[in-house]
């Protein structure tokens, strides 16, 4: 007896099938090679999977899921989704929600085929590296205009090291033609009289560094006249561009710091301590002078002219004249500098908010109280105000406590 | 502007000529002569260094965007 079925119509069908997938095979993982990739206009990312057996399925990633790395032709992936059909197409195919490179991933073989290349050109060479400027005074930097790399070197230069000028090319960093405008920035900037280059920008995926990983960075890194330190990224990125590059800062924030290795105030300080070298050898050379000549003028006193004894005295007066000439200039400028530190401290001096009517509680004694010190009830204390200080009494030492004044 | 230019270029040498002052100095071999006219000169670049980073604002020049790629 034949087996006579119901007659469908093509949704039903087309349904029973759907449901038969969906029930049936339901959420998978698969591996195969991307194909026919299509990021659509609308967002939604369409592609085939296939493999050696030649085998395909199409796929699709609705724009509501992102790859996490850009997909290209020929990638080996593996995608995990959904299986379903596509009634209007009569067609199935894979809804992705997730999709990862392959293994080790198709970036990370191209990274490390490029690192071998370079590294057999020679291009990583300890040997090869140009020593960095002891104290730019003029530096050029290669990022984007808008990240917070560029931010970061700048605020760190104008604190560490406002005298350093900065000549900023604005850089494309990724995306298309990064790569190219990267190389361009350095060809640029070695143009200019900046004494060194920071080439970089912050932290993103790999995709989003991958300029930096590409040979016509590496290239440019490598033919620049002037040292380059490159900034990719934070801590743990590491790229092509770190290799060749003739410093590698682990961020843009420490590349800054890098091209400052001396701050102004180090070299303040440094001042500071020169000019009191100078004082200190300039006056034991006059004393050891002085010495002399008198014991020359003592010893031989009796054996030469008196002419003789007054020339020597002479010329010690003239020198202690001059001298003392200087050393009023120098005890002048000094005390300048002094008045423009003592501005700068007054600032820091515990005093100092009393000029905004805060009052400093002391021991009856006058010696401070520490932060954590407690004061109990009964004992005297000194409140000292702008213009004027008065004697206390604590009466109790509740939350909010009640003070006795008494002007003294 | 152009003398901040080369004040600029001459910064490190002022340092490093100063340093030689000092030296000089310390050994304090040489006539008195010479070493007051070495210190005053010591005192006056350490002044001009002092004046040069004190008064320091930082300097922002952006380069334009070419292509030179092609010229390599």
């Amino acid at each position: 007896m034949p087996n006579i079925r119901k007659t469908l119509t093509v949704g039903e069908l087309a349904n029973a099938i759907k449901m038969l997938l969906e029930d049936g095979i339901g959420y998978v993982s698969v591996t195969g090679e991307i194909s026919n990739y299509k990021l659509h206009s609308s967002g939604h990312r369409y592609f085939t999977l296939k493999d050696a057996s030649g085998a395909q399925i199409a796929c699709t990633m609705w724009r509501s899921r992102q790859p996490g790395f850009d997909m290209k032709d020929g990638m080996n992936v593996v995608a995990s989704g959904q299986v379903t059909a596509y009634p209007p197409q009569g067609r199935y195919q894979l809804d992705c929600s997730s999709i990862a490179p392959l293994g080790a991933g198709e970036l990370y073989l191209a990274f490390e085929r490029m690192k071998e290349k370079l590294s057999a050109l020679g291009w990583f060479d300890t040997a090869r590296k140009r020593p960095l400027p002891q104290m730019p005074l003029c530096v050029g930097v290669a990022t984007s205009a808008t990240g917070a790399a560029v931010r970061d070197i700048f605020s760190t230069l104008a604190r560490r090291m406002p005298a350093c000028r900065i000549i900023f090319r604005p850089t494309l960093v990724q995306g298309d033609g990064a790569a190219e405008d990267i190389a361009n920035a350095i060809n640029n900037l070695n143009k200019t009289d900046c004494e060194v280059i920071i080439a970089g920008r912050g932290g993103g995926s790999i995709e989003d560094l991958w300029a930096f990983n590409t040979e016509i960075v590496a290239k440019a890194i490598y033919s620049s006249k002037k040292p380059v330190i490159s900034a990719v990224g934070h801590e743990t990125d590491v790229t092509i561009a770190d290799f060749v590059a003739d410093c590698r800062a682990a961020t843009p924030t420490a590349a800054a710091e890098i091209v400052s290795p001396y701050t102004a105030a180090d070299l303040l300080i440094y001042l500071t301590d020169i000019q009191l070298r100078l004082r200190r050898s300039i006056i034991s050379s006059f004393e050891e002078r002085k010495r002399e000549f008198m014991q020359i003028a003592q010893h031989s006193a009796f054996r030469r002219t008196a002419e003789k004894v007054l020339q020597l005295q002479q010329q010690t007066d003239e020198l202690e004249m001059r001298s003392a000439a200087a050393m009023r200039r120098i005890l002048w400028t000094a005390s300048k500098d002094l008045d423009a530190i003592e501005r700068r401290l007054m600032v820091l001096h515990p005093l100092s908010p009393l000029q905004k009517g805060f009052a400093l509680m002391r021991h009856a004694d006058g010696l401070m109280f520490a932060a954590n010190e407690m004061v109990s009830a009964g004992e005297h204390i000194i409140l000292q105000r702008l213009n004027q200080t008065a004697s206390a009494i604590i009466t109790e030492t509740d939350k909010s406590p009640i003070i006795t004044v008494s002007n003294s | 502007m152009k003398k901040n230019i080369k004040q600029e270029i001459s910064f490190e040498q002022q340092l490093s000529r100063l340093d030689e002052i000092v030296d000089i100095l310390d050994a304090g071999e040489k006539p008195m002569d010479e070493l007051l006219v070495l210190y005053e000169e010591g005192i006056n670049i350490a002044k001009s260094c002092r004046e040069y980073l004190e008064k320091a604002e930082q300097k922002i020049e952006q380069l334009s965007v070419k292509n030179d790629v092609s010229e390599d």
